[in-house]
């Protein structure tokens, strides 16, 4: 099994990790950005390229040489030439259909799968600006537990929200609604769903590819405060898997409090439920887009010391997801 | 998990002892339960709740803190934690928690029970 996943690597790239609503860096914050490298810069040099990148990597936290982004939800699982696979349809899928469009032309067949986590705006409003769709030979497959996957998209597009109808679209598009728990196989990847809580409920998705590596894709589900013995079923869902992405966007504070109902998680409790699945990763994903990426970072800073602080086996890697982030599994 | 309810003064304190986890959240949320209804019983405006022999504790600790706020809140209880260690101040501090309860340092003098 070693040799085969090191021979045909599975890469996770982030093309969007916000929430709600996509927000963009402002002037003033790329300015500030630029005052603190200089002034952590002050007093040296670099005669080359390799040694400023070399500075960047080694002497700037992240959120001071660079930025998570503002794209909402969109997670390409890359299995290699054949298929592609994509969770959700956030406006972080327009950089992704450009990368396709672009493999495509190298030769890769242009076949989409992808898994809705649900129809929230945020999870598929990229996919009118989605330019693969715009090409006749692109087979689209829509995946998805709710039944009205395909009204939404629909619905989005009617003319009174965009120009462009959804029946003008040149690719074929199908849709394929999948029952919870149920288990598939699509281009050889195999998946299992789970039904979260979430307003108009939302899905998490398990894949397994050929060489048994997992990935959990979690987000808007909320862990309500009130009926904390279904965790065992996300706990079971998590199980010893590679890597799991999973909505964080709350602190635990607002996420029992101020913002309870609202359908969404925080770092603490996704801390908790992954060491008691034995995962090896966590992706923290769907960031509050009132945080900017001092705020973000700070919040990945405390969810590494909390992992190491309540630790009882294996360490668990605290990822912070970011625009442009690649996973190899 | 075992739990001290001492009364001093007008006050009802709750020491808990142990690690709050996954296998001992329940116990830990019986313990303030019981805690919220005997101060409501005995008319006690403040329930302190004694951290100084909790190793840890886990989100499921922290929510049964935010149900016991809830409880006491209907009755008109106070809830006040108190004399974390390290450990579970850093805890408070990442989960935010440490912005929805009061955190004093100490037990009120006279405070403090065993077990």
């Amino acid at each position: 099994m070693t040799d085969q996943r090191a021979a045909d690597p599975v890469a996770v790239r982030f093309w969007g990790t916000r929430g709600t609503l996509p927000v963009a860096t402002t002037a003033g914050q790329v300015r500030s950005k630029i005052v603190n490298v200089l002034m952590s810069a002050s007093g040296k040099s670099f005669s080359n390229l390799e040694e400023a990148n070399r500075f960047i990597d080694h002497e700037l936290y992240f959120a001071a040489g660079a930025s998570y982004g503002g794209a909402t939800s969109c997670v390409e699982i890359d299995c290699g030439q054949d298929a592609f696979f994509i969770c959700d349809m956030g406006s972080g899928l327009q950089g992704f259909g450009r990368d396709a469009t672009l493999q495509c032309r190298l030769g890769r067949p242009k076949k989409y799968n992808f898994f809705l986590s649900h129809m929230h705006w945020d999870h598929i409003m990229g996919f009118p600006s989605f330019l693969p769709a715009f090409d006749p030979g692109s087979e689209i497959v829509i995946h998805a537990c709710h039944g009205d996957a395909e009204q939404a998209l629909r619905r989005q597009q009617d003319e009174m929200f965009f120009p462009d109808a959804f029946d003008s679209w040149a690719a074929s598009i199908r849709f394929v609604t999948l029952e919870p728990g149920e288990e598939a196989e699509v281009d050889g990847l195999h998946v299992v769903t789970m039904r979260q809580h979430h307003p108009h409920e939302s899905f998490g998705y398990r894949f397994r590819d050929r060489a048994g590596r997992t990935m959990v894709y979690s987000t808007d589900s909320e862990h309500n405060i009130d009926d904390m013995d279904k965790e065992a079923a996300f706990v079971g869902f998590f199980e010893d898997a590679d890597l799991v992405i999973c909505d964080t966007m709350y602190s635990l504070a607002e996420a029992s409090s101020t913002k309870e109902h609202r359908g969404h998680s925080s770092n603490v409790v996704a801390i908790d439920l992954c060491h008691q699945a034995r995962a090896k990763r966590l992706a923290l994903f769907h960031h509050d887009p009132f945080h900017d990426d001092e705020v973000i970072q700070r919040l990945h800073d405390d969810s590494i010391r909390y992992e190491s602080l309540t630790r009882d086996g294996a360490p668990l890697e605290v990822l912070c997801a970011y625009d442009g982030l690649e996973v190899v599994l | 998990m075992e739990a001290a309810h001492v009364r001093t003064g007008d006050v009802l304190i709750v020491t808990p002892i142990g690690r709050v986890d996954e296998s001992t959240w329940k116990e830990f949320d019986d313990h303030l339960a019981t805690g919220v209804l005997q101060a409501s019983r005995e008319s006690l405006a403040k329930l302190i709740i004694d951290l100084s022999r909790i190793d840890y504790m886990s989100s499921r600790g922290l929510r049964a803190l935010t149900m016991a706020k809830h409880q006491a809140q209907a009755v008109d209880v106070e809830i006040r934690l108190a004399a974390p260690n390290d450990v579970m101040r850093e805890i408070l501090a990442i989960s935010r928690y440490d912005r929805l309860f009061p955190i004093d340092d100490a037990l009120p003098v006279g405070g403090g029970g065993g077990a």
